[in-house]
C-alpha cells in the first residue's frame, strides 16, 4: 500500500540530484533494499513509469540490488547469513550458536543514479 | 557519442519521514514525554490491552493515546471513556501511521500535562515496522491464536521491536502454540528482544510488562 509514498520519495531525491548535475536525463536509478522490506520491483517500477513522464526521469530503469539477511552471533559476533526461507534452522556458521541479532536486511536506500 | 555518468547518492528513501521522526522525538525530550509504539495485526488485543493497562496506570502517570485505524472512531470512543486525552487518526485506506501524521496528532494532545503518549498503530504486522514514527519504546503484540509462525511470515517487525507482548495466553488451551518454537524464531533476529506472556482479559502476566515498561518510562522521564 505504501509503494507510491516511497517512489515520490525517490522521485524527489532523484530529479534534485539529476538537476544539480545538469542531467540531460536520468538513465538508471539504483536502488540498495534490504530483504526484509517486502519491496517488490516491479510494482515499483510501475508507480515510476506513471510519476515520471514529462521529466527528465522519463523512461528511466530502476535497479534494486537486493541486499540478503544477515545476523551477528550473540555469542561469537560472528556475521553470518540468515536463510528467511529456513529460519528455524539458521545457526551461527562459525560455533552453532542458534540467537543474534539482524545486521542486514532492513536497508533502504538510493545507492545512486545514472545520468547523460 | 552519449555520455553516461553514475552519481552516488546513498540516501534513505525514508528519509523525509525520519527528518519528522527526529523533530518529534525533540518534541516529547523537551516536553518530557516518553512515546510508545504498539504495533501488531488486527485484532491483537491492542485496545484492549491499552485499556487494561490504563486502568491500572492512570492514576500513576499521565497518559494520551494516539488511536490509527484505517476507519471509524470506534477506538478512541473506548479509551476516551476513561478520560483520557485521545486522538485519532482515521487514514482512509493508508496501511500505516508515518512520522508526519503522528507531529500533527501531538497537536490536539495537551503535552505538558502528560507523561506517555501511547500510539495505537494500524493493526498491519508489514508496513508500521517501516515507518520511524520518533517512539521511545518499539513494542509489538502477537496473540496466541495467530500462531506462533508469524517471526517466519513477518521478520521485519520482529527485528524492530523491543518488546513481544504475547496476549491471549487464556485461549492456550485451544490452539496448538508452540512458545519454544516461536521464541526460537524471534531470537534468530533479535535476541535481546523481551518477551512478556500474558492476557489482558484475565490479567495474568499484566504486572511483568508493567514493570518493565516502568522501567524504560522512569529511564527516561524525570518526574
Amino acid at each position: 500500500m505504501h509503494e507510491l509514498p516511497l517512489v515520490k520519495s525517490i522521485f524527489k531525491s532523484v530529479k534534485q540530484k539529476a538537476e544539480e548535475n545538469n542531467a540531460a536525463r536520468v538513465v538508471m536509478v539504483q536502488l540498495e533494499i534490504g530483504v526484509l522490506r517486502e519491496f517488490v520491483p516491479e510494482i515499483i517500477q510501475k508507480y515510476w513509469d506513471y510519476i515520471t513522464p514529462s521529466t527528465i526521469l522519463e523512461n528511466s530503469i530502476i535497479d534494486v540490488v537486493e541486499i540478503p539477511a544477515s545476523a551477528q552471533c550473540s555469542q561469537c559476533k560472528n556475521v553470518y547469513l540468515l536463510d528467511l526461507q529456513n529460519l528455524f534452522s539458521s545457526v551461527c556458521n562459525q560455533c552453532g550458536c542458534e540467537t543474534g541479532t539482524l545486521v542486514t536486511g532492513r536497508e533502504m536506500k538510493i545507492k545512486g543514479i545514472q545520468i547523460e | 557519442m552519449r555520455d553516461f555518468k553514475y552519481i552516488d547518492l546513498k540516501e534513505c528513501i525514508l528519509k523525509d519521514n525520519d527528518g519528522v521522526a527526529e523533530e518529534i522525538r525533540k518534541l516529547a525530550n523537551d516536553k518530557n514525554i516518553f512515546v510508545w509504539n504498539l504495533m501488531s495485526s488486527p485484532g491483537a488485543g491492542k485496545t484492549t490491552f491499552i485499556i487494561r493497562l490504563l486502568k491500572r496506570l492512570s492514576q500513576d502517570i499521565k497518559i494520551g493515546v494516539i488511536e490509527g485505524d484505517v476507519e471509524s472512531t470506534l477506538d478512541a470512543e473506548k479509551i476516551h471513556a476513561f478520560n483520557i486525552p485521545t486522538v485519532q487518526l482515521r487514514t482512509g485506506g493508508s496501511c500505516h501511521l508515518d512520522a508526519a501524521m503522528i507531529k500533527k496528532a501531538m497537536d490536539y494532545l495537551p503535552l505538558d500535562e502528560l507523561d506517555v503518549v501511547i500510539v495505537e498503530n494500524i493493526g498491519n504486522l508489514v508496513c508500521p515496522a517501516e515507518f520511524d514514527i520518533g517512539a521511545d519504546l518499539q513494542s509489538m503484540i502477537l496473540s496466541v491464536p495467530e500462531g506462533d509462525d508469524k517471526a517466519i511470515k513477518y521478520p521485519l517487525m520482529f527485528s524492530v521491536c523491543k518488546a513481544l507482548i504475547v496476549t491471549k495466553i487464556d485461549t492456550l488451551p485451544c490452539f496448538d502454540f508452540d512458545f519454544e518454537a516461536l521464541e526460537k524464531n524471534v531470537r534468530k533476529l533479535n535476541h535481546q528482544i523481551k518477551i512478556f506472556p500474558l492476557s489482558a482479559k484475565t490479567g495474568e502476566g499484566v504486572e511483568d510488562f508493567i514493570t518493565f515498561l516502568m522501567h524504560e518510562i522512569n529511564s527516561k522521564i524525570k518526574r
